[in-house]
Parts: structure tokens; sequence; C-alpha cells
């Protein structure tokens, strides 16, 4: 990074009013959350039944929304914590932004589960009768847990840029400034203040790593501990969080990319930024590589009878354009993108983000559908409506409201708060002239 | 005009040949009607008969047929015991009915006949059947011996009947579980009675361990099908089992194994502990901030 004073990092980075790009794309944002929550509506009144989900299909893109939130959620422990516990530096400025991407996900993954519920009414039930031996109120209990985690790891480094903030009362406006105070008017920047908050964020940095691994290995749980074609595996564990990190590192990419061109923060993200997460891109993508050919090649390596439906259908059946448009959209492509240096510049990184995350979305469409429409047992006298699953469009419009929910979360966090850690960049800033 | 009537000849054919292939296959099928008497435990008697056709070359049991079932040989009025329709099975049951007291007395044998109305895919069907009244009776000896004694009505006495298959057996879900090695055991001519010993010692009975042993004709052609249990206490004793209350992982809310509560509550109280530690840290930082 280029040595710069400090009053310069401060107006560089504190937080901007929407251009007009910035408001149309936050117009498209709210248009595509209010059809969203206009289908929702429908879905309330009508029931389930305005959905494709049936007997078979009971899980459709609904849940491969929660799946697909949970993975791209477990980014902020591995910029934030894993990558600060073995003293890795030069991802500071890339810190806030995963971890308001997994506050986001995270908080919209709860929401999706209540979207699935027939009778969302009955939410509270599963905190009154619950029965603590099933997975769903692990998930429960864990995904609460790492929101609040998340929420605390955001706020504990952002009280030092929250008295920066106060003191461009003029640039804030009223609300903004009141927001402010409420949230950091404490902070004096006072040594034992500090002691205690790198002493916190230490900590949450140790708690949240156990966390974040707990809450996607419960989530395949819930697949992974019930008798079916595709779920009845012993490392799906593994193989979520190592796809979850994939998504998380992905979607840091493309965050990366829009935040450093929309604000021109080409100072603070630069193109080493891009060539270092993109090796970490490739490295987890071959990580998930390995876990998904193992995953696949075993059973299809056996071919048992009850398998052998639901992986045909993969391979070459009726999912077979989405298998292998996700396999090589979230995997092979990338690599082969990022694996090379020209791949690592913004530009191409932002493409290969693109890929990462939108095939890691359909990679999690087909961890759930296909195996719920190939059960053991074979269908009979059903009608031809459930041997299927194609999504009406209520479900598109929820889910896609639910994933522009988060991005319009994200959106507004940028608004409000500075999307890269002032205080801490001035005092790596700061070192880096002494050193 | 040769012409004209030879179309003409040929647009009646066409006109004419739907009508000829309808009438083909409309073509009612015949029902036969397979008529079987028992006697359960010399208390009641029931008839059971079961409809079927040939139907592509296969005979197939045939449902919703209405039955008629009359005691004697003609289809009476008078002699009409009930009717029934035939089940998925193709079967249709009737209890011989205490009005038909009179008409069972009259003679040691006994005649039925059962008849169906023809409907739109098959023809009427009538089925007969001819028995001769005989009782099963079964008891037990020492040395957990099983006895079954077979007597026929001639005239008006009962008289025991020789060289007539029993199955002698503990009666099981599902079927009869024979009492030991021998499938079925001949009538002797002096009792009419078979002994079976009983070898299913370590076999499961209810709480007191109680079974029902039973002795059964099936399927004779003079007495039809003759069955008589009683129970005998010759069985293990079953203790009424259930994990109901039990913790284990697949039990019902609050019965979670202790390990489990332990580990999980253990995790959940370090966790938030930590969070709650840090919260307390934020107010501890805003009173720093203030001092």
């Amino acid at each position: 990074m280029e040595n710069l004073a400090e009053n310069k990092i401060v107006l560089d980075l504190l937080p901007q009013k929407f251009g007009k790009q910035g408001q149309i794309w936050v117009v498209c944002l709210l248009a595509i959350c209010a059809v969203g929550f206009y289908a929702y509506c429908r879905q309330l009144y009508y029931g389930l039944e305005v959905t494709a989900l049936r007997d078979y299909a009971s899980w459709g893109i609904y849940i491969s929304n929660f799946v697909f939130f949970v993975a791209i959620s477990l980014v902020g422990s591995l910029i934030t914590a894993v990558l600060r516990l073995t003293d890795v530096h030069w991802s500071t400025p890339l810190t806030r932004i995963a971890e308001i991407i997994a506050v986001s996900a995270i908080s919209f993954a709860g929401l999706i589960i209540i979207v699935d519920m027939g009778r969302p009414d009955r939410f509270y039930n599963l905190f009154t009768h619950g029965r603590l031996q099933s997975p769903i109120i692990w998930d429960v209990i864990v995904i609460t847990t790492y929101l609040f985690i998340s929420l605390l790891l955001l706020y504990f480094p952002l009280l030092p840029d929250l008295k920066i903030m106060i003191a461009f009362k003029d640039k804030n406006g009223k609300w903004l400034q009141k927001l402010y105070e409420f949230l950091g008017s404490f902070w004096k920047n006072k040594p034992e203040q500090f002691k205690i908050t790198d002493k916190a964020i230490n900590i949450l940095s140790i708690t949240i790593i156990p966390v974040a691994f707990a809450i996607h290995t419960v989530t395949s749980w819930l697949f992974a501990t019930t008798y079916r074609p595709g779920w009845d595996s012993t490392n799906f564990g593994a193989y979520f969080i190592s796809g979850a990190f994939l998504v998380g590192a992905g979607g840091v990419l493309i965050a990366m990319y829009v935040f450093r061109t929309h604000y021109k923060l080409e100072k603070y993200i630069t193109d080493d930024h891009f060539d270092k997460m993109g090796k970490v891109v490739v490295l987890l993508a071959l990580v998930y590589l390995y876990f998904n050919i193992n995953e696949f090649l075993v059973p299809a390596f056996k071919m048992k009878k009850s398998e052998e439906e639901h992986l045909m259908g993969l391979f070459t059946g009726e999912f077979s354009p989405i298998f292998w448009f996700a396999i090589s959209a979230s995997m092979l492509i990338p690599i082969l993108i990022l694996v090379f240096k020209k791949g690592r510049k913004p530009k191409w990184s932002f493409f290969a983000g693109i890929l990462v995350v939108v095939g890691s979305w359909f990679k999690r469409f087909l961890i759930v559908t296909p195996t719920l429409l190939h059960p053991f047992l074979p269908m009979h006298d059903v009608p031809k409506n459930y041997t299927t699953y194609i999504p009406t469009w209520e479900e598109w419009a929820i889910a896609g409201g639910s994933l522009a929910g988060a991005l319009l979360v994200i959106t507004f966090f940028a608004r409000i708060f500075p999307i890269i850690p002032i205080h801490e960049t001035i005092i790596e800033t700061e070192s880096h002239e002494k050193a | 005009m040769k012409k004209h009537k030879i179309i003409q000849i040929l647009l009646l054919i066409i006109a004419l040949s739907p009508s000829i292939l309808m009438a083909q296959a409309v073509e009612k099928n015949s029902l036969s009607l397979n008529l079987k008497y028992f006697n359960d435990n010399n208390i009641t008697h029931h008839l059971l008969v079961q409809a079927k056709s040939k139907i592509d070359g296969k005979f197939q049991t045939i449902p919703n047929i209405t039955i008629q079932f009359y005691i004697g040989t003609e289809a009476d009025k008078r002699n009409l015991l009930g009717k029934r329709v035939t089940n998925d099975r193709g079967e249709a049951i009737i209890e011989i009915p205490p009005t038909a007291k009179d008409a069972w007395l009259k003679s040691p044998n006994q005649n039925f006949l059962v008849v169906s109305t023809a409907t739109k895919q098959f023809e009427a069907g009538q089925g007969d059947l001819a028995i001769t009244k005989a009782k099963l009776k079964i008891d037990t000896a020492e040395g957990k011996m099983i006895t079954a004694k077979m007597v026929a009505l001639v005239d008006t006495i009962w008289k025991p009947i020789a060289a007539v298959d029993v199955i002698v057996g503990v009666k099981r879900l599902g079927g009869i579980l024979n009492a030991n090695e021998t499938q079925t055991f001949p009538t002797d001519s002096a009792t009419g009675g078979v002994i079976a010993e009983f070898k299913r010692d370590s076999i499961p009975g209810d709480q007191n361990g109680n079974i029902t042993i039973i002795a059964t004709v099936a399927d004779n052609d003079k007495y039809g099908n003759l069955s008589s249990e009683m129970q005998v206490p010759w069985g293990k004793k079953s203790l009424y089992m259930t994990n109901f209350d039990h913790r284990t992982l697949f039990a019902r809310r609050g019965h979670s194994p202790i390990w489990l509560e332990l580990l999980a509550y253990t995790i959940v109280i370090a966790v938030w502990s930590i969070i709650i530690f840090l919260l307390f840290q934020i107010k501890k930082i805003k009173k720093l901030g203030f001092e």
C-alpha cells in the first residue's frame, strides 16, 4: 500500500452518498424485493400450493437458497478470523466486506427457512416444542449464535471508525450523526479501550471458527442424517464447509471489485489483494473439487441400484446440464482463470467470482432437489407433477427477493459505514512507514 | 349404376364395421363362483365365495359382484341367507344366520347355493356346495399333548370319522405353526382322533404365557373347513417392553440422552457465556469513555 496521509485515508474511506448508479442499483433491488414480498403474500394467503413443492420434492429452491446463504456467510470466519489468527495482514481491508456479507447472508438464511414453512405462525413451536435430538434445533441454535458473533465481530473493529465519522458532523446528516453517536459516542481512543477491543476481537476470532464450522456442518447433517441417495454420506460436513469457503471467497472477489471501482478504492483494494484472494480461491476450488470427486466417484464406482437413477440423472440425465454447468462454473473455469497471474487481475477475478457464486447456487440446488426426486422406494400412483420439480414464479420471486434483500443490506451498510476499516488502515500505513 | 351400388355396399360395410367391432368388445365374460363352507370352533358357521373370470387368458378375481347366498338347492326367497358384494380379492363372506336354523337341522347333509345376476361385463353366475355336517374338537392330554377328535353326523348320531387329515399347531399372526415336525395327522378309525406332541416350548405367549393351539381341517371335499382352538399356558411369558419413557436419540422431546444434553448444553452455555462476556466488555468500554 502506498504511503498516504491520515486525512487522505479518512476522506477516501468515509461512506459516500449514492450516486446515480447507486440509486438505480438500490431501486432495482427494492423492486425485486417488492415482487418477492408480493409473491410471499400470495404464498401466505394461498399456502404452499402456489409453489411446486409436493410430497417428493418438499425442499426446493428455498432450501437451496438457505444452504447457499449459510455457505456464503462462512467467509466472515475465513477472512476475519482464520487470516487474522494466522497473522496475515493483507486481508485487513477485506475484513469488513467479509463480515457484512456474513451478517446479511446469515440473516437471510434464517428468514428463508421461515419462508419455506407452510405455517410460519408456528415458528415459535421450534423453541417451545423442539427436540434437542433434532439437527433442525441444532441449526436454529447455531445460526442464532453465529449471527450474534458476526455482529460483534463487525461492531468491535467499527468503534474507532465511529469516532472518526462522528467528527464529520456536517457531512453526515442528522440521522446518521445520531446513529453514529448512539453506536460509538463513548469511544475516546483510550489505550484501555483499545486493549479491551483487541482482546475481544481475538476472543471472537477464536470463537467464530468452531461456530462457523458448526453452522455448515449442522446444515449438512440436515441432509446426511437422513437415508437418501446422494445424502447418505459420512463426509458431508467437510464437503459442505469446503464448498462454503469457496463461495464465500468468490463473493468477496465480487464485492472487492464492485467497491473498488464504485468508490474508487484502487489504493486500498489493490491488484495485490486480487492476486492473493485469487490464489485463495484457487486453493479452495481445488479442495472443493477434491471433495466433489470423492462424493461422486465413490458411489458412481459402486453404482448401487438404488443410487443409480440419482447419479445418472446428474451425470447424463435431466439434471446433467445444471450439474456440469455447476461443476464447471464454480470450480473448473475459475481455477483455469485464477491459476494464471493475468487471471488474478481485478476484471478477470471479478468474472471468476461471479462464476463461482452463480455455479455454487446451482450446486446447492443439485444437492437438495434431485435426491428428493429419486427416493429409494419407487414412486407409485402419484400425480405426474409430483415426479418433477419446476419452481413456480412465486418461488423464483421469493428466492430472488431474498438475494436482493441480502445485497440491499450490504449496500446500505456500505452507505452508512466505511466498507474498509479506517482506523486499522491508518495504523497499518503508519507501521508500514515506520518499517 | 353398378358402380354406385358397389360404393353403397362398401359404405354400408364401413359404417357397420365399428358396431360389429363394438358388439365383439362388449361380449360378456362368464363368471365362476367358488363356494366354501367354514365351521369356526363349532360355534359359528360361515360361507365364503370367490368370484373369478377368465380375462385375457388368465383367471382373475372379480370385485364388486353382488352375490346371493341360499341354503338348500333352490334360489328361493325363503332360502335366502343374505346378499354380499365381493371385495378387492373377489371374495364375499356371510355368516349362516340363526334364522336358517330350521333348514339347517333338517338333514345331516347340507346344500348351499350362490347366485350372481348378470352385469354389464359379466354373465350371471352360479355355484353350489354339498357338505356333511361335522365337528372337530381340540383338547389337551398329559405331557403337553394336543388331541383332536373329528365326528360327523350320520342320521341323528355323531360318529367318529377316520382318515381325515388334521393340521395341529399354534395359532400365530398370519398362519398356523405346526405343533411338531409333522405337517398333518390322519384321524384314526376307532375314535376319529389325532394326538400331536407339542414341541414349541420356547414360543412366546401373552403376559401369562398363554398361546392358542388349533386343530383344523382344510378344504375337505366332504366336510368343508373345520377348525377348533383353545388357549393353553404353554408359551413363554412376554413382558410388556417399551422404551417410550427411555432417553434415546429417537425419543420425544425432553427425553434426549443425558450425554447429548450435557454436551449440547455445555457447548451452548460456553459459547453464550463468551457472547455475554463480550457484551459486558462493551459496557466496560462505554464506562471508560465516559470517565
